[in-house]
């Protein structure tokens, strides 16, 4: 696998046939393991902990209290918060830290007020669906990149919409959507309103999560008034998030008490969190260029070595590499069990997600995968590699080789051809009328994550 | 392509090293994960997915395919409303034994041949005698290792059906060893721990599922001696003859369940070891079934009232069939056994040999003399 491209018809390649006795232990791990899921999570960076631990321990004060040293975390919490604002263009009293991006989706997905009607784009995460679903709206399809067409958004518009939400970027296959075109459809919809003497406000909000380690998240350039971001997935703690919203926005409380960030959201401050994704945030915007830039190399890499390996294989998102998140490679192996691949890679010490986390822990198809229309002898075949900061070249050529390893053992397993595939008949082999029939799941919420 | 095996495979120890005796054995071997039951019941969480991803473990290891067969139908209807209709019959039912014969060797079988499977497999501790002719019942024996040998539980299979069934681990001398086959070829399992219990209900045992699905209705606790009334409980069909925990009447002796009267709602007790009512040298089984599919011959055979209990000598006689009664039998000991809870199996042997056997019939002598119709 790590051999340059070139002509390789019909070599052997014994070192990666199935092992000869299967209950022989031939797998061994390798002495460093390789881990590429750092769209699920990001290890705290060094900087970030170090920022972290004096308010665990010395300056541990609650900042609501009225002495002195309490004071001093007050001020740090708002030092971080106003850290946190300009990093992403705004205010510091527009920003309401949240404890995760689950949580800043739930309060901005209610501004809506209730009964309004709200639209989505249908490869949002869950907690963007699971709260829009709760109410009158509209679930925008996307097309086969995962792309939002910006005019179908405005064909979703009523007047009774309040609410627009739209991810800046998707966690599982990449894709960049256009949101600032949407955002003029949006600016439009409110000159609309205006000219008709409609009092009703109509708001846009991004889920930005994904994108921050990657993209701008200015929040005048993208042209939105609300927006989300997670600590944990910059190299920041878990269950550390913000809201931005922009003046004139009205926030309703879900978690209620003490009054803290501004009534919008009681429980005594999280100063470590705070000044951790404030440091985190910092470090993600600074690099981002650089590191983009490297992440597309490696990924580029990553995708020319199963392509040369797997000439069949479909790779999920846009094309287009100004389109996508340079971390992200999401690749369908055709009428192969992903679960089964990710069982064989953790035995080779290499950590990999399959489709969204939480769908493939309930067996389910991603409802992402459903959306940009992937069939599903090819959707449940994926892998989603997601690159990060600690990641190398060796790490990608790893990573390959034993994936290579994993699924010609599963394709030879299954008995299917490799060059019957190789030619083009992967639908043939494992196309409608060729599945096994599929197990329904256990009865509950459809499309959970 | 090398004979079909169909192996049930449920997540766990014994399973896994079957699958892995399987492949190195020569068989095509597919594994199949049944899914008897999704739910999560108050206070336990189903491990299903857990038991599914470790199979698949095993599976990817050994390189065998592992399919998901939804099963929890025919659990729910021959199962659970068994066991639940057990209960409130006043009975207490072994659920295993009926698991293991209308879902593992009734549904599981009848697809896994109806698929084209030549064999099937599972992971009990059971041995097989092969059938006399082809076509034949086979016979079933207890397994190498005493201690887990669970024939007990495999009694109203058919021995036709045993004819096509392997049990790899039912040879292995015991469960140590199990695991440490299991450690030395790789599987990662065998640390895991043996699934105690009914598999649906888990540790938090059998009362909270029943608080679940039946209704709890306040009734005496009647001492079984002198008809005093020690105490209330919230339903007969929660207590089992010879229960001592749960009766909750404040203090005073240990005392035991002797009978339960799920009509008038009371619960016997008595503080007397000896009472007469713990104590029988005769039980008469009903719903009787026989791995060879007819009755063995009057005489004298060793029989168990639980699982992995003791082996007995007894006198086992046909009762019948009589005018439309079906066919009973009649177990007499040479002297008295501790009383057995109605709906319990007993099960006969001879020798290694598993017969078959019969559900424990309610004894009207178990309750009190002022008590009897």
């Amino acid at each position: 696998m790590s051999r340059p491209a070139g002509p390789r018809a019909a070599q052997p390649r014994p070192d990666l046939r199935p092992a000869q006795s299967p209950t022989q232990r031939t797998d061994a791990a390798p002495a460093r393991g390789v881990y590429l899921d750092y769209a699920a999570a990001t290890p705290v960076a060094p900087e970030v902990l170090e920022a972290m631990l004096p308010y665990l321990t010395e300056r541990f004060y609650n900042p609501s209290a009225p002495y002195a040293l309490a004071r001093g975390a007050r001020e740090d919490l708002e030092a971080a918060r106003t850290t946190l604002a300009h990093l992403v263009g705004g205010r510091p009293d527009n920003v309401t830290l949240t404890a995760g991006a689950t949580e800043a989706n739930n309060l901005a997905v209610s501004v809506a007020s209730p009964g309004a009607h709200v639209v989505t784009d249908a490869i949002e995460h869950e907690s963007v669906l699971a709260c829009v679903e709760a109410r009158p709206h509209a679930i925008v399809g996307v097309g086969p990149d995962g792309r939002v067409d910006p005019a179908a958004v405005a064909r979703a518009i009523t007047p009774e919409t309040e609410l627009v939400t739209i991810g800046l970027a998707n966690g599982e296959i990449g894709t960049v959507q256009p949101l600032r075109e949407v955002a003029r459809v949006v600016a439009a919809e409110r000159v609309r309103r205006l000219e008709a003497g409609e009092g009703r406000p109509i708001w846009l909000h991004t889920d930005a999560s994904q994108a921050a380690g990657h993209l701008s998240v200015n929040v005048s350039t993208l042209g939105v008034d609300l927006m989300t971001l997670s600590a944990a997935k910059v190299y920041g703690p878990k269950q550390v998030g913000l809201l931005w919203a922009a003046d004139g926005v009205e926030l309703r409380p879900l978690v209620l008490g003490g009054g803290q960030e501004g009534g919008v959201r009681s429980g005594t401050e999280d100063v470590a969190g705070a000044v951790g994704f404030a440091r985190a945030l910092e470090l993600a915007q600074a690099r981002r260029a650089t590191e983009s830039r490297r992440l597309q190399g490696l990924s580029q890499r990553a995708r020319t070595n199963l392509a040369a390996e797997f000439p069949w294989v479909r790779f999920s998102g846009p094309t287009k590499p100004k389109r996508r998140l340079p971390n992200i490679v999401h690749v369908s192996f055709p009428g192969i069990e992903a679960r089964r691949l990710v069982i064989a890679l953790e035995r080779m010490g290499v950590s990999v997600g399959t489709g969204s986390a939480c769908a493939a822990s309930r067996m389910r198809v991603s409802h992402v995968l459903d959306a940009i229309g992937l069939p599903r002898w090819a959707s449940e075949g994926s892998l989603r590699l997601s690159l990060g900061v600690p990641t190398t070249e060796e790490d990608v050529d790893l990573a390959c080789a034993c994936i290579a390893r994993a699924a010609h053992a599963e394709y030879a397993r299954i008995g299917a051809d490799e060059c019957e595939l190789a030619a083009g008949g992967a639908e043939r082999l494992f196309g409608a009328g060729r599945t096994r029939p599929q197990e329904a799941a256990p009865a509950g919420r459809p499309q959970e994550g | 392509m090398g004979t079909s095996v169909f192996l049930g495979m449920s997540g766990g120890v014994d399973s896994a090293l079957s699958a892995a005796l399987l492949v190195e054995r020569g068989y095509d071997v597919h594994a199949v994960y049944m899914r008897n039951w999704s739910r999560d019941l108050p206070g336990f969480k189903c491990t299903w997915a857990d038991d599914l991803a470790d199979a698949e473990r095993v599976a990817v290891t050994l390189g065998v395919d592992l399919e998901v067969w939804d099963c929890e139908r025919e659990y729910k209807e021959t199962v659970v409303d068994y066991l639940v209709d057990s209960y409130a019959r006043g009975l207490t039912p072994n659920p295993d034994v009926m698991c293991n014969q209308t879902v593992k060797f009734g549904t599981f079988a009848e697809r896994a041949f109806a698929e084209g499977a030549d064999l099937v497999a599972t992971g009990h501790y059971a041995r097989t005698l092969p059938p006399a002719a082809p076509g034949a019942p086979a016979g079933l024996l207890r397994a190498a290792d005493e201690h887990k040998d669970q024939t007990y539980f495999l009694w109203r299979v058919d021995g036709r059906t045993l004819a096509r069934t392997l049990f790899p681990v039912g040879d292995v001398p015991s469960k140590a060893e199990v695991r440490r086959m299991c450690a030395e070829r790789g599987l990662g399992i065998e640390s895991k721990p043996d699934s105690d219990g009914i598999c649906f209900i888990g540790e938090v045992g059998i009362r909270p599922f029943l608080l679940d699905v039946l209704s709890r209705q306040a009734g005496d606790v009647v001492e079984w001696e002198t008809g005093r009334v020690l105490g209330r409980h919230e339903g007969a069909f929660l207590f089992t003859v010879g229960q001592r925990k749960g009766l909750d009447l404040g203090g005073g002796p240990a005392r035991y369940v002797v009978a339960t009267d799920v009509e008038q709602n009371v619960v016997y007790v008595t503080a007397d070891k000896a009472c007469p009512g713990l104590w029988t040298s005769e039980l008469t089984l009903s719903d009787v079934r026989f791995v060879a599919g007819r009755p063995p011959e009057d005489g004298t055979y060793q029989v168990r009232v639980r699982h992995t209990g003791a082996l007995r000598e007894a006198r086992v006689e046909k009762v019948g069939p009589v005018a439309g009664e079906p066919l009973r039998l009649r177990v007499r000991f040479p002297e008295p056994v501790r009383t057995v809870a109605p709906g319990q199996s007993c099960v006969i042997y001879d020798g290694l040999a598993c017969l078959g056997g019969g559900m424990v019939e309610k004894d009207p002598r178990t309750l009190p003399e002022f008590a009897r119709a």
